[in-house]
């Protein structure tokens, strides 16, 4: 079977359309700056209380759902793609304990559950499979050659943001009364939590004798913490609409000091899309 | 009637203005609109909100989401063109010669009055042989009058509607609201 699987050739059906986060970058508007903006609610935050939230969490469940698959994706190719390490060669970097490939196989085990859930409960907010376009900006995070980095990337910033999703909806099921999306949600996050708790501590575990490798792991959860915030999608600003949730992150294993600095993170990208729309928006037709 | 499309061009989004004005005036006369209607689209959001005002030109403003294709960001969607400036034109429709002379402005309806007459507005436009998605109606329904037998009910009621009158609305919408409110 096939290594190193790249993103372009990731098996989908015509019911799919992807794109890749380059073209949403490329896409200038917004809710938070513009001619009209200060006509719209102060608050973005996905809530029950949005007049378009009914859509909103529609769109965002199709997100889920394919992020899901992307996840699932991922650990597949991460219990696939390294070789077990050869006691002669103790120091390679493209190896992996058994033990890990046994933790990334549990976690594809969970997300092709949460695919099935995801389906389901698109199915009951009346989405269809492939109604919203699929950024694949997920799996790029799971192309890498080094393990480590699939583990920062991945379990930390990928299922990082998975639990301030999770939780975002949960709350939306709760207040607006819809007893199987709190509910789903709530099952889910649980997985997260694990599947982020499992890539701190093998992280922590693979590098333990490397600081150069894991400060390198840490500077591209970084980065791809930033991708994943990029429109403001998701910061503790009221300006975005998934909350960084610090209570589940704590749980998973993330330091009051990591938070901090996702939370730094993701206002700062924040603030960088509202002045990449205005300048788009002050530029002459 | 003529319906007038501003921008002309687009900047951030592919639209095409004659495309909406081609839905537009085929709804217009559908629907019975009795005056010109002026579509004004804000292509600076993606959000999807929809309102009109009416005087003696109908004047309806839509965020660009509204008519965009949801497979394909800042591409626009003839269906969605078509379901969205529908439901807006069909609450015009409603207000000009609907029995909803009475009815408060769109800024001052609550959230389960919206969802009750879009509920209202979706049902007679997958009679109009439109693709029209029931479940996501029934879902926004429930979001605002609550997931009980006694909301998905007054969704049915107000689906298969096809001549209400603000008052009838506003009574099944309440209804549904009050049994939301005694249960919490």
């Amino acid at each position: 079977m096939r290594k190193f699987f790249p993103v372009e050739e990731l098996a989908r059906d015509s019911r799919f359309t992807q794109i890749n986060m380059r073209q949403a970058e490329a896409d200038p508007r917004t809710a938070m700056v513009g001619p009209n903006a200060a006509k719209r609610a102060k608050v973005n935050r996905l809530t029950p209380a949005r007049p378009d939230a009914s859509e909103a969490a529609r769109n965002l469940m199709h997100g889920i759902f394919v992020g899901e698959i992307q996840a699932l994706e991922g650990a597949g190719r991460t219990c696939h793609d390294f070789e077990l390490p050869d006691p002669k060669n103790g120091g390679a970097t493209d190896t992996v304990p058994f033990a890990l490939k046994l933790d990334m196989a549990r976690q594809a085990w969970d997300e092709s559950r949460h695919v099935e859930i995801s389906v389901k409960l698109g199915d009951w907010m009346g989405s269809e499979i492939g109604q919203f376009a699929e950024n694949t900006v997920l799996f790029e995070a799971a192309c890498s050659t080094d393990p480590v980095m699939r583990l920062a990337g991945v379990n930390r910033a990928l299922e990082g943001l998975a639990i301030d999703v999770f939780t975002t909806m949960k709350e939306f099921g709760e207040i607006a009364g819809d007893p199987y999306l709190e509910f789903c949600e709530d099952w889910m996050l649980a997985d997260e939590v694990t599947h982020v708790k499992m890539g701190s501590d093998w992280l922590r575990k693979v590098t333990e004798n490397d600081p150069e490798r894991r400060a390198k792991a840490l500077e591209f959860q970084s980065i791809v913490d930033r991708l994943f915030s990029f429109g403001g999608a998701r910061s503790e600003s009221e300006d975005s609409p998934i909350g960084l949730a610090r209570r589940f992150r704590e749980l998973a294993g993330f330091t009051t000091d990591e938070v901090d600095d996702i939370a730094d993170v993701s206002l700062a990208a924040l603030e960088a899309r509202k002045a990449f729309s205005a300048a788009a928006m002050a530029e002459k037709p | 009637m003529t319906v007038t499309v501003e921008p002309e061009e687009f900047r951030f989004v592919a639209f095409d203005n004659a495309l909406i004005r081609k839905v537009g005036e085929s709804l217009v006369t559908t629907l019975g609109i009795d005056r010109p209607v002026h579509v004004i689209v804000d292509e600076s959001t993606p959000l999807g909100r929809i309102r009109a005002e009416i005087a003696d030109t109908v004047t309806v403003t839509v965020e660009s989401g509204s008519f965009e294709d949801s497979k394909r960001p800042r591409q626009q969607s003839e269906i969605a063109t078509t379901i969205n400036l529908g439901r807006i034109l069909l609450r015009v429709s409603d207000r000009l010669h609907g029995g909803f002379a009475d009815a408060p402005p769109d800024d001052d309806l609550s959230l389960a009055q919206m969802a009750a007459w879009e509920t209202y507005c979706a049902g007679r436009l997958s009679r109009l042989e439109l693709r029209i998605n029931r479940q996501r109606w029934l879902y926004n329904f429930r979001n605002r009058h609550g997931f009980s037998d006694a909301a998905d009910a007054a969704f049915d009621q107000l689906w298969a509607a096809d001549s209400l009158t603000w008052p009838q609305l506003r009574s099944i919408s309440s209804s549904a609201s009050a049994d939301l409110a005694a249960a919490s």
